[in-house]
């Protein structure tokens, strides 16, 4: 929730498209966030105009990655990334790495996708960012139509829709069915990174990660040593935000076996 | 919807309360089921145990269950949930025919489990569901069934232990259409409407095996070939074959129209087999292939007939075939309707005897009842689009912006 409380009571078309501002701030030449937003739930799972590709197979990561190379893989990725701030930190800490962002929503993914364009622009010569890359598609279903098995090694669930009512537990993105979906794209030693500031989304999470056969949580020396770790608490502007309001936030990592 | 399968020398028909097993070739009732209006009158109940299992939606249960329940806890849903009549979803045999399953749907929402005997079915268990099942299939053994429901969940129910609360297997996110369970039981095969045929380990269900993945419309049915391979039907006008152990594509046929229904006959083990699709909105109303396997993973469709099926004049809704015969069901005048026709020649069959489907229809008490087929057309997806409007004004905006700097 926290990823977009700002965004909570924003009906969807309430931003000031007539305006004739400049959806780019003159600042900093990035887009400016208030210009695509929208409000933070999605039913996931509904139909939506979506496309996606048959099998991984047919997915032309050429064109969300220009330097990519035919043997090169995505290999993170950052389910439901909000406006990106963590995909940005994480395509600096791993350069090496291609890391996709994959986001529900209209706006807030044409969002990532101006942002991520815009950085590379700024960053000319030096050619950063070229290995982040934003979908706009429905994770919860189309999974296994982008990623071979195994294909994965990193999965980021940072601050995902909390969906209180129990009637609604089947579209949190953590549930009993979908973690053998990811446990089917992550490789066997991938890891699974989560933070909500919902202390019983927290539990909910942990309880059913630890049933699941195919996962471990990692001991807390290890949550607390991996380099990511403090990252996730800081790097996001979402998560900054959270810090500023002094919220609680939950960290798990758990190990794919 | 009307159930129809054959199972020789029984066709099997279920529709409303009623499963008639009658002789294709003469007016020979085998045997027959009907159900109580109530389904509590012969043993549904609510299962407490069973609330951990089904987290969800039940109200289902709850409103199945509490007909014979203390009045206190009748709600205002459940009597008006019972108002709606049971009628029968599902139907399937256990490979060695000892054991008949009965799913429900209506206001009670049960499976129900039957031993099985030549002149008769004596009913072992009546056991609630969470929701109307999708789909219905026994292991090879006969020792558990696997139901199917419309949001994706895969229920296990153990027949040696015919009470017992059901354990969830596997889920998708939209409706399994069908389900398959390899003869070894190591597999569970299963289609949705996502366009996804999901191939999961037994008994690791957690553990996905491969995804056959291609389809890009819902994937109605599917039907094991040999042990590695399968066949699928779907939507988007195509008809596969599968190595499901490699999630690989072998064989890729291009339909007249979506396939909404699949009925697959050995014909030579592991060799050939007639592969028979029942079309959506076609002038052909079923069409039969030839499907043979060459050698190792090389398959192809050697012959087509088409039976018309008398299509648009009246509305069809599943079909089976016999050896010889094409037995379609659907509506037409608004009530249930039944008619055959000959394989080899498409056409009405001649041999079907006199007063046969009369005979059916009034042991199903489905003469003058008004019946409506089950709308297929929800099957596919809705194309609904929230994005290039948004892009047009994003676009619009981003021009009057650039004019404003010109000016």
């Amino acid at each position: 929730m926290a990823r977009d409380s700002e965004d909570q009571d924003m009906e969807t078309e309430t931003n000031g498209a007539a305006e004739g501002l400049d959806p780019t701030s003159a600042v900093t030449g990035l887009p400016q966030k208030r210009f695509y937003r929208q409000r933070a739930h999605s039913n996931p799972i509904a139909d939506h105009s979506f496309d996606y590709p048959a099998r991984p197979e047919d997915v032309n990561w050429r064109a969300l990655y220009p330097s990519i190379q035919p043997d090169q893989k995505v290999t993170f990725a950052d389910i439901g990334c909000g406006y990106g701030g963590f995909l940005v930190t994480l395509g600096e800490m791993f350069p090496e790495k291609f890391s996709i962002g994959m986001e529900i929503r209209v706006k807030v993914s044409d969002y990532v996708m101006d942002r991520i364009t815009a950085l590379r622009h700024k960053s000319g010569e030096a050619g950063a960012y070229k290995n982040i890359a934003c979908l706009r598609t429905n994770a919860m279903k189309y999974l296994p139509n982008y990623f071979a098995k195994g294909q994965l090694e990193k999965m980021f669930f940072l601050y995902p829709d909390p969906h209180f009512k129990r009637a609604k537990h089947k579209w949190r993105i953590i549930n009993q069915a979908l973690l053998s979906e990811y446990a089917y794209v992550l490789k066997k030693g991938g890891l699974v990174y989560t933070m909500t500031d919902v202390e019983d989304l927290h539990q909910w999470i942990v309880q059913h990660m630890e049933e699941h056969p195919l996962y471990e949580r990692l001991k807390e020396e290890e949550e607390q040593s991996d380099p990511i770790t403090p990252k996730l608490y800081q790097s996001s502007e979402e998560g900054a935000k959270v810090v500023r309001n002094k919220g609680d936030h939950f960290l798990a990592i758990f190990r794919r076996l | 919807m009307a159930t129809i399968f054959f199972a020789d020398p029984e066709l099997v028909i279920g529709h409303g309360r009623r499963v008639l097993f009658v002789n294709p070739d003469d007016l020979q009732l085998f045997k027959e089921i009907e159900l109580p209006p109530d389904l509590a009158t012969c043993g549904l109940k609510v299962a407490d145990s069973k609330e951990q299992h089904c987290q969800h939606e039940q109200q289902d249960v709850a409103a199945a269950g509490s007909a014979k329940q203390s009045s206190n806890t009748a709600s205002a849903s459940a009597s008006k949930a019972k108002a709606i009549e049971v009628s029968i979803q599902n139907v399937s045999y256990s490979p060695d025919r000892q054991l008949l399953a009965i799913t429900t749907t209506g206001g009670q929402k049960a499976l129900l489990l039957y031993r099985s005997r030549m002149e008769h079915a004596r009913l072992l268990s009546v056991r609630p569901l969470a929701r109307a099942s999708s789909a219905l299939r026994f292991c090879s053994d006969g020792s558990s069934v696997l139901v199917t429901d419309k949001t994706g969940d895969c229920y296990q129910y153990d027949c040696v232990e015919v009470e017992a609360a059901p354990r969830l297997l596997l889920g998708h996110l939209s409706v399994v259409f069908d389900i398959l369970w390899t003869d070894d039981q190591q597999h569970i095969i299963t289609c949705d409407r996502d366009d996804k045929i999901r191939v999961t380990n037994y008994p690791a269900t957690f553990d996905i095996h491969s995804y056959c993945l291609g389809h890009k419309e819902f994937v109605s049915g599917l039907a094991l070939l040999t042990e590695q391979h399968i066949v699928s039907s779907s939507g988007d006008k195509t008809l596969r074959v599968w190595n499901f152990i490699e999630g690989k594509e072998l064989l890729i046929h291009q339909l007249p129209a979506p396939a909404v229904r699949l009925q697959v006959q050995q014909l030579e083990p592991e060799k050939v087999y007639q592969v028979a699709v029942l079309f959506y909105d076609h002038v052909d109303g079923v069409a039969i292939y030839r499907l043979e396997r060459s050698s190792g993973d090389n398959w192809a469709i050697t012959a087509t007939t088409v039976v018309r099926a008398d299509a648009g004049l009246w509305n069809i809704c599943n079909f089976t075939l016999t050896g010889n015969r094409v037995y379609v069901t659907g509506a037409e005048n608004e009530c249930l309707a039944i008619k055959a026709y000959d394989i080899g020649s498409g056409e009405t069959s001649t041999s079907v005897p006199d007063g046969w489907v009369k005979m059916v229809l009034r042991g199903l008490e489905a003469e003058g009842v008004a019946y409506l087929p089950e709308d297929l057309s929800v099957w596919f997806k809705k194309r609904f689009d929230n994005v290039s409007d948004y892009l047009e004004r994003k676009k619009r905006r981003i021009e009057e912006q650039q004019q404003q700097k010109c000016g």
